[in-house]
């Protein structure tokens, strides 16, 4: 889990970088990753590994235009005020999933899904498996977008500096709406991950954007090492608990290490720079 | 500068008027329209039913409403009560929102509206609080659906209850294991609960563990695993019931984590004689069925459940298919039977009086309901007599609708095998 759950906040966290403004719909987007990719493995029968590159695709539009349409009006509001747009936006999400799929929670049996190994005692689950390793490649596949790509380095640019940026040229609200649009469609792949692993309801969004919170805190906020590295340890850090403790004490877990972390580190583990 | 704000917003007085007025029009409508039709006809009787339309429960609290509306229906086009010159019932809508504060307010708002009896809230908390509101206000409440026990102690005397209580439940529970167990001739000997960690959750399992301890049943519970509603994922869990070696699982679930725990339980190649749930949700919904497909096959669960030998709920089936194309699931069969039950005491009260119609109740013997139980009778306290779980088993068949079966009380039963040990999950 911890590869996604890093994923997940590496797309937050790249919203946060650039624009300063957290995205409380995240976990909702997620959803909608995850109904997408259902859809389309239930009616034209295209597994969820396979159909990543075009739920992030719609994932990538909707992120757009959320950010042209809702995001780049509130940029220069109050934090507090910015807050709530994007809370209503997960309301939104969440009610649309409610109306076009219905309460039931649904978890299509894929081809992988059940598949497991085993090394000596120890079992590996395929599935979990895939997610971890493709979790991993996409994050590294956005790592280089970002540090070689044209776009990329305009990214990197405006959360440098935004009037720097508007001075040699850059279209920042294109870059912003870019930048939205990926984060989007990086928490989109991260919900096709977790299709085969869990199942899916309207309600499930609120946890992840929690969750994506959380690991960016800890990283550091818009820092993109410190989402990988934060999602890792409370993935860990919740599994191994489970061992210990009872699972009902899972989020006194993550909140405790939040809570250590932000101690000694208020800065997050990787941040600091700002 | 005021003028210039507003139209910045793409909203001026005259469009704002505009569609309020339309907004107010749609909300008359939708509120009175229906009922106008049947206040033409005097005299009418009003039954006020709270059920949790919105917020979490709002699939569950939208059935029971469906299920309320059409066993009125049904009742006014058999001509309505007749021992009050065909008097129509009207059913007055209130949501209670999940929540017990609004609930009891929205009683309130019925009762301030008419209502001689009210029915409802389908949960426990909601409850508590409208019988508590009844009995201030000397109207009768006969809940459809309810189980905690101690809704109706306290010698409440305004409150019924159709549906079985906890005790009864755990009772049924129980019984069933018993039966299986000695019917097949094997005794599982380890045994691991595992229950969602709120407050439904926590309460059945915790009970079900006092209830196995009286029942003098060899079986060990080695474990008890609790994790929180709405968990994504059980691999931790899951090897710590392997560690367990159990020879049987008692999950109380809720809908979402049945799934998870069937496929853990299959991937960690987990050997058990068969899964049996002491009364929760989780393992009979349809898409639950079709999602886990073969993984779901022999889980048993002791359950409410409807009838469907019963020609009431064929028929009431039938309608409710063509008016929502969804089948009537056991919640909302519970909901038609309050109806039926109000109708049938008022019927033979012959009057809205509270005094007359708690006498009738008092004498309820009800045959003609959707669910599976004897005729709905009620005790000192209120509770129904007749109220029965049954035993469910999924197996195999061609149609996903028919995977669920009967398989206990023998009157009941769709199906007369019982498949117990099960085989394992990945051999199938």
């Amino acid at each position: 889990m911890g590869g996604i759950y890093g994923l997940i906040a590496l797309g937050l966290s790249l919203i946060f970088g650039v624009m300063g403004v957290i995205n409380f719909a995240h976990g909702q987007m997620m959803v909608m990753a995850m109904y997408v990719s259902y859809w389309i493995f239930v009616l034209l029968g295209i597994d969820p590994y396979l159909s990543l590159v075009i739920v992030a695709a719609v994932i990538f539009v909707l992120g757009y235009v959320v950010q042209s349409a809702l995001v780049n009006r509130i940029l220069d509001y109050p934090e507090a005020i910015q807050v709530l747009p994007l809370v209503s936006l997960g309301l939104v999400l969440e009610n649309c999933a409610l109306l076009f799929w219905g309460p039931d929670h649904r978890s299509p049996q894929t081809a992988l899904s059940l598949k497991t190994f085993w090394i000596g005692s120890v079992m590996i689950d395929v599935s979990r498996l895939i997610a971890f390793v493709l979790a991993i490649i996409i994050t590294i596949l956005i790592f280089m977008f970002l540090k070689k790509s044209n776009i990329g380095k305009c990214i990197r640019a405006a959360a440098d500096n935004r009037t720097g940026a508007i001075l040699v040229g850059i279209n920042v609200d294109r870059i912003n709406n870019t930048s939205f649009a990926l984060g989007a469609a990086t928490t989109a792949a991260a919900g096709v991950l977790l299709l085969p692993l869990m199942p899916v309801s309207p309600h499930i969004g609120h946890d992840f954007t929690l969750t994506a919170f959380i690991v960016v805190i800890m990283g550091g906020m818009g820092n993109l090492m410190g989402a990988l590295v934060g999602g890792l340890i409370l993935g860990i850090a919740e599994s191994t608990s489970t061992l210990f403790l009872p699972a009902t004490l899972k989020q006194v877990v993550s909140f405790s290490i939040l809570i250590i972390i932000m101690l000694f580190r208020p800065q997050g583990l990787f941040g600091g720079k700002k | 500068m005021s003028e210039k704000r507003l139209s910045m917003n793409g909203i001026d007085r005259r469009t704002f008027l505009k569609f309020s007025g339309v907004a107010g029009l749609g909300v008359a409508a939708s509120t009175f329209g229906v009922p106008k039709l049947l206040r033409a006809a005097p005299p009418t009787i009003k039954i006020g039913s709270v059920q949790p339309a919105t917020g979490p429960l709002a699939v569950i609290g939208v059935g029971q409403r469906r299920g309320n509306q059409l066993a009125v229906d049904y009742i006014n086009s058999m001509g309505g009560i007749k021992s009050m010159d065909g008097a129509k019932l009207e059913l007055l809508l209130g949501d209670s929102e999940s929540k017990p504060e609004i609930g009891r307010s929205e009683a309130d708002r019925l009762i301030k509206g008419g209502a001689a009896v009210m029915t409802g809230p389908f949960q426990s908390g909601v409850a508590l609080a409208i019988s508590t509101l009844c009995e201030q206000r000397q109207v009768p409440f006969i809940m459809d659906v309810a189980a905690l026990d101690k809704i109706t102690d306290k010698g409440k005397k305004y409150t019924f209850r159709v549906f079985i209580t906890v005790t009864g439940l755990l009772n049924g529970g129980i019984k069933y294991l018993k039966m299986v167990t000695d019917l097949k001739g094997v005794m599982p000997k380890r045994a691991v609960v595992t229950n969602t960690a709120d407050a439904f959750g926590k309460g059945m399992s915790g009970g079900f563990i006092k209830f196995m301890e009286k029942s003098g049943l060899p079986i060990e519970i080695v474990d008890r695993v609790q994790y929180p509603l709405g968990i994504h994922d059980l691999s931790a869990e899951m090897a710590r019931i392997k560690a367990a070696k159990p020879d049987i699982l008692f999950p109380v679930s809720r809908p979402g984590d049945g799934i998870i725990l069937a496929r853990e339980l299959y991937k960690q190649r987990v050997e058990l004689m068969g899964i049996y749930g002491p009364g929760s949700p989780g393992w009979y919904e349809p898409d639950v069925i079709k999602d886990l497909d073969k993984l779901i096959y022999y889980v048993m669960v002791n359950v409410p459940w409807i009838n469907p030998k019963s020609p009431v709920y064929q028929q009431a089936n039938a309608a409710f298919q063509k008016a929502h194309n969804r089948y009537l699931d056991t919640n909302s069969a519970y909901a038609y039977a309050g109806v039926q039950v109000i109708a049938d005491v008022i019927e033979r009260a012959g009057s809205t009086d509270p005094e007359k119609i708690l006498a009738a109740a008092r004498q309820t013997n009800f045959k003609d309901h959707p669910v599976v139980g004897g005729p709905i009778q009620f005790d000192e306290k209120g509770d129904n007599t007749g109220a029965l779980t049954a035993l469910i088993q999924v197996q195999p068949d061609d149609d996903l609708l028919k995977r669920v079966k009967i398989v206990a009380p023998q009157e009941f039963a769709q199906s007369d095998k019982i498949v117990f040990p099960a085989p394992q999950l990945w051999e199938r």
